[in-house]
């Protein structure tokens, strides 16, 4: 498969009002596949918003190189191809739906009522089609700016943090949306700070911070190295304690008879499993738990700079409280 | 990118070249013509908050306002306040020709001292402001009568620009509306010695009101018919009383007319500085009937576009609220009566005035009788031909007119009575003065007899005795 | 062209729904209505004085919606980010910014028809509808206000590239007022023997240089009628090719600066 996104050195650099250089985007380079889901994921701030632009020719290049669908960077054609949905984007709020997606097919040449009607029906909009935008909650607007980047099929979708400010409802929604363009062969490059959306269906991840490149491969790969937990009652103490020896990666608590057990998942349970049967214990749960796309981003970003990564993770926390 | 960037600049030159051009060549000129507000002065006399006031539209209206302020000035007397918004109005708004015609008339007439309204510069710009009236409402009669009525009745001197003024208004239609001042041309042209035009325009005139009355035979048209005709009836009689029939047919000295012989006026003078700046001025003028009145100018000697008599008022086109302040310029009549003329011109009160910073001065005394009411002119001719002086007749320095004319010298010490002349009176007076013997008890009563019937008389002859009044 | 139509369309939609452009439309329009009440100034001049007042409202509201409608028309557009729906579609920067201009243009134009409606509207109340000819002639001033508004507009379009909009604004107002009376300033120092060259090449220059408004400021001879103008039509004429080259050179140095600019 062709790239549909390929960067080479790719960096940006802002003077600072005291003439300082601040290097936003640094040396990036980038490899997406065609057809894949790819998250581009960091803290606000990492340069995820400026590599987009710089990808989409509103903004420049300090230096390096930029391809998208095979040509570079800021060339008119590939606009034909490619959509942008801008983090919390303004519509004009006086335009209704249906008169917001004509006016953007129009920038396209095109005019065709029934595709915008299709478009509207796709992002659930068709019965608010003729509301203004000043009418629409958040979670419509960024469906009518779904249905918008929509209207040229793209090949290559960019999307700013698409889930950003909204409620849990409309997060499955908009993931089921950009689930089905894969089904039709697009291309997403996501941008986010929102794992958890993201982590379950991107293809491969590319981690930023500070401008710079942390992680950068399949989701499989980046989150080897999952466990399981099993739970079982009715055990001896002594029994327990010899998982030590023979499970040395184990993590093996006792307590009134109940046994938890922690292993990595790449070691076979059942030999574990019987043993317990044998000493007449029940296994009331075996749990397996996948590495979090969370952890990964904690990790990455801790490599760089532990406080920053304990405060965001002490944030994450906090949120999903 | 880069090239593009080269082609746009390039297209911004052209495009720039292009309005610049256009805008020199075509539009400023135009601009200048038919749109430019009129700025005579502009730059000494609006400040830049009121030219932005000006020009971000609403000219009329804040014009409308100052004008109505200005009344409220008019009522105290404040005419220093009145004079600034006079300029502002009329630059604001140039058609406002009431503004115009109030303000010359205003900087001609009143802008002087209160008492003797003797000083004249500033006659000159009112004259400036008149000009600027008529050339911003040139589809008006109004501004250019105005002026003319300044040349003929203010300045009452060089009538041709009198004439001119009154010729350019009755090119204007709108004067038909008021016939009656059209007859001013004729009046203009008499003081201008062209008595056959004055006439003729008269009957010219008669011809039009009778076609007018013809079509309209309305009270008021009539009654301008009839008032043209008795106009053309009083000229015909003067005209042939003065001889100018007899002159233009060539038998005059084959008959007696009014004018004849030749009346000496016998004018003396003397000027007495009585105090500093205060001058007594007396004299003697022969003429019994009441109606004479000789103009008195003090001035400096090197005062810039003076002539003989006066000085030549249109020579700026500023419209100058400030006149030159070390120029002094006084002019006044002096009113003849019981054949003498007694007068105090005090400048002393006002220094702004009559500044009198140089070293020399000179008077005149000047008459002319073109300027003469009808009873004085039916002894002396429009010309001066019946009246002469033994002394002081000039033929020269008014061309085609006897005129009156003699000069005296004053220095600025005997004027502001420094150095010797502290202690000491200064008088200056002609040769021929001899002090009136009898100003005690001279008769209130203003008698008028006949200038015709006397013979020329001697200047020194005493008035004679009076019945008093009862 | 599609693509400008559509953007300059979009952008009249949205001009004329701004609050603040439709409180001061109000206000002028206002004005315009009671206008005639407020001249009770001096019997002979009332017409004149309600022409030139009346005037004076259209072009001073004009003035003001012009500066405000488009200083804040680029940048508002980056704050929302809406420009990047629309930059990353396959159009054209310069296209962005010219069919934003054509759209405030229009926006201005269907205001200021509506203010010289009710102008009309308060002189056909005020004196009868029979001298519908002179309320014809009362018209022209606001068309040459509007090639003038639509300069202005230009001015502060280009100048809305690279500058905040509140220095836009007064930097647009400041030009505004500089080339409203420098035609006046011009003609004193050139008509003044004193002037030193210096101060003659330089304005001659700057005459040359600015975008002059005064060109258009065109109502004195409407308000006072009787007054002849020579080639009138060609005058205006001229002036609005003046006034289209002028928008044509901000235009394209607008695009030049707006091409690179990072939003």
């Amino acid at each position: 498969m062709a790239a549909a996104i390929e960067t080479i050195n790719l960096t940006k650099t802002y003077k600072t009002r005291g003439g300082a250089r601040v290097d936003v985007v640094d040396n990036l380079d980038l490899h997406v596949e065609e057809g894949e889901i790819f998250g581009f994921l960091g803290p606000n701030g990492a340069g995820k918003t400026t590599t987009i632009k710089m990808l989409l020719g509103i903004i420049y290049p300090t230096s390096g190189e930029g391809f998208v669908l095979g040509k570079e960077i800021g060339d008119m054609d590939v606009h034909r191809l490619i959509s942008y949905l801008p983090e919390k984007p303004y519509y004009y709020e006086h335009m209704t739906g249906m008169e917001i997606l004509r006016f953007y097919a129009s920038l396209f040449g095109i005019k065709d009522d029934e595709k915008c009607q299709r478009l509207l029906e796709k992002v659930n909009l068709a019965s608010d089609a003729t509301k203004t935008i000043s009418q629409y909650s958040k979670g419509m607007q960024q469906r009518i700016g779904l249905a918008q980047s929509l209207l040229n099929d793209p090949k290559l979708l960019f999307l700013d943090e698409p889930t950003g400010g909204l409620d849990p409802i409309a997060h499955i929604e908009i993931r089921d949306l950009i689930l089905q363009f894969r089904e039709e062969g697009k291309t997403c490059f996501i941008s986010s700070h929102e794992l958890s959306d993201v982590e379950r269906i991107c293809d491969r991840v590319a981690i930023i911070n500070k401008g710079r490149i942390a992680a950068q491969g399949p989701l499989d790969e980046l989150l080897k190295g999952g466990r399981i937990e099993i739970t079982a009652n009715g055990l001896e103490e002594p029994f327990a304690h010899s998982f030590r020896d023979t499970l040395p990666s184990a993590i093996v608590s006792f307590s009134h008879g109940r046994l938890i057990l922690d292993v990595p998942d790449e070691i076979d349970i059942n030999p574990i499993l019987d043993a317990i049967r044998d000493k007449n214990g029940q296994v009331a749960s075996v749990i397996p738990r996948r590495k979090r796309l969370e952890d990964l981003f904690v990790e990455t970003i801790s490599e760089d700079d532990p406080k920053r990564a304990r405060e965001d993770a002490a944030r994450k926390k906090e949120e999903s409280k | 990118m880069k090239g593009n960037k080269a082609k746009l600049f390039g297209v911004m030159a052209v495009l720039l070249v292009g309005a610049g051009l256009l805008q020199r060549t075509a539009i400023y000129p135009s601009w200048k013509k038919n749109f430019a507000p009129r700025q005579q002065g502009l730059s000494s006399d609006l400040s830049p908050d009121q030219l932005l006031v000006a020009m971000a539209g609403f000219r009329e209206l804040i014009a409308g306002i100052l004008w109505v302020r200005a009344d409220s000035f008019f009522d105290t007397g404040n005419y220093d306040a009145i004079l600034p918004i006079i300029r502002l109005v009329t630059w604001l708004d140039p058609k406002q020709i009431d503004v115009y015609s109030t303000g010359m008339w205003h900087i001609a007439y009143n802008f002087t001292d209160e008492e003797q309204r003797s000083d004249r510069r500033y006659v000159p710009p009112a004259l400036a402001l008149g000009k600027e009236g008529a050339e911003n409402n040139p589809h008006t009669y109004e501004m250019f009568f105005e002026t003319g009525w300044l040349w003929y009745h203010k300045i009452d001197d060089d009538h041709q620009k009198a004439v001119n003024w009154f010729q350019q208004a009755l090119e204007r239609k709108d004067i038909d509306f008021i016939a009656a001042r059209k007859n001013l041309l004729s009046n203009a042209l008499q003081r201008n010695g062209q008595v056959r035009e004055a006439l003729d325009f008269y009957l010219k005139l008669l011809a039009d009101a009778e076609k007018v009355y013809e079509k309209d035979p309305s009270f008021g048209n009539q009654q301008n018919r009839d008032t043209i005709e008795n106009n053309i009836d009083t000229m015909l009689v003067r005209m042939s009383q003065r001889g100018w029939f007899a002159t233009q047919l060539g038998y005059r000295d084959q008959g007696e007319y009014d004018i004849d012989p030749p009346f000496d006026v016998g004018f003396s003078a003397q000027v007495t500085v009585e105090d500093p700046m205060v001058l007594r001025i007396r004299g003697s003028w022969n003429v019994q009937p009441v109606g004479s009145r000789i103009r008195f100018i003090l001035r400096d000697s090197d005062f810039p576009n003076a002539v003989p008599g006066g000085m030549e008022w249109d020579k700026t086109d500023s419209v100058s609220l400030d006149p030159p302040k070390n120029i002094t310029y006084v002019q006044d009549g002096l009113f003849v009566r019981n054949r003498r003329f007694d007068r105090k011109i005090d400048m002393s009160r006002d220094k702004t005035m009559y500044p009198c910073t140089k070293p020399d001065y000179v008077i005149e005394f000047f008459y002319n009788p073109r300027s003469a009411p009808p009873h004085i002119q039916d002894k002396f001719g429009w010309n001066g031909e019946g009246m002469t002086d033994k002394n002081f007749l000039n033929t020269e320095i008014r061309p085609g007119s006897r005129v009156i004319f003699a000069t005296l010298k004053l220095t600025r010490d005997q004027l502001l009575r420094r150095g010797e002349w502290i202690d000491r009176v200064p008088v200056v007076q002609t040769p021929n003065y001899v002090p009136p013997k009898r100003l005690k008890d001279e008769p209130r009563m203003i008698a008028v007899p006949s200038t015709r019937a006397e013979t020329a008389g001697g200047p020194n002859e005493p008035a004679p005795e009076l019945a008093p009044s009862k | 062209m599609r693509v400008i139509l559509s953007i300059a369309s979009t952008t009249v939609g949205e001009a004329i729904r701004r609050r603040v452009l439709l409180i001061i439309l109000l206000i002028g329009v206002l004005f315009l209505a009671v206008a005639p009440g407020l001249t009770v100034l001096s019997a002979r001049q009332e017409r004149t004085v309600l022409i030139g007042m009346t005037l004076g409202i259209i072009q001073l509201t004009s003035a003001v919606i012009a500066i405000v409608l488009t200083v804040y028309m680029i940048p508002n557009e980056i704050e929302r980010r809406t420009i990047y729906t629309i930059l990353c579609k396959p159009v054209q920067r310069w296209q962005f910014l010219v069919g934003k201009y054509l759209g405030a243009v229009a926006a201005l134009g269907l205001m200021m028809a509506l203010m010289t409606i009710v102008l009309v509207l308060v002189f056909a109340l005020q004196q009868g509808v029979q001298q519908m000819d002179q309320l014809v002639l009362l018209a022209k001033a606001p068309a040459m206000f509007f090639v003038q508004m639509s300069l202005l507009a230009a001015v502060a379009i280009f100048f809305s590239t690279f500058v905040s909009p509140l220095v836009n604004f007064f930097l647009s107002g400041g030009l505004y007022l500089v080339g409203s009376l420098f035609n006046s300033f011009f003609e004193v120092i050139s008509s003044n023997p004193n002037s030193p060259a210096l101060a003659k090449g330089f304005a001659t220059f700057a005459n040359t240089i600015l975008p002059n408004f005064a060109n258009y400021n065109v109502q004195n001879p409407i308000i006072n009628p009787g007054q002849i103008i020579e080639n009138e039509s060609i005058y205006y004429v001229r002036v609005t090719i003046y006034g289209l080259l002028y928008i044509g050179i901000l235009l394209v140095g607008g695009i030049v600066i707006f091409d690179r600019r990072e939003v």
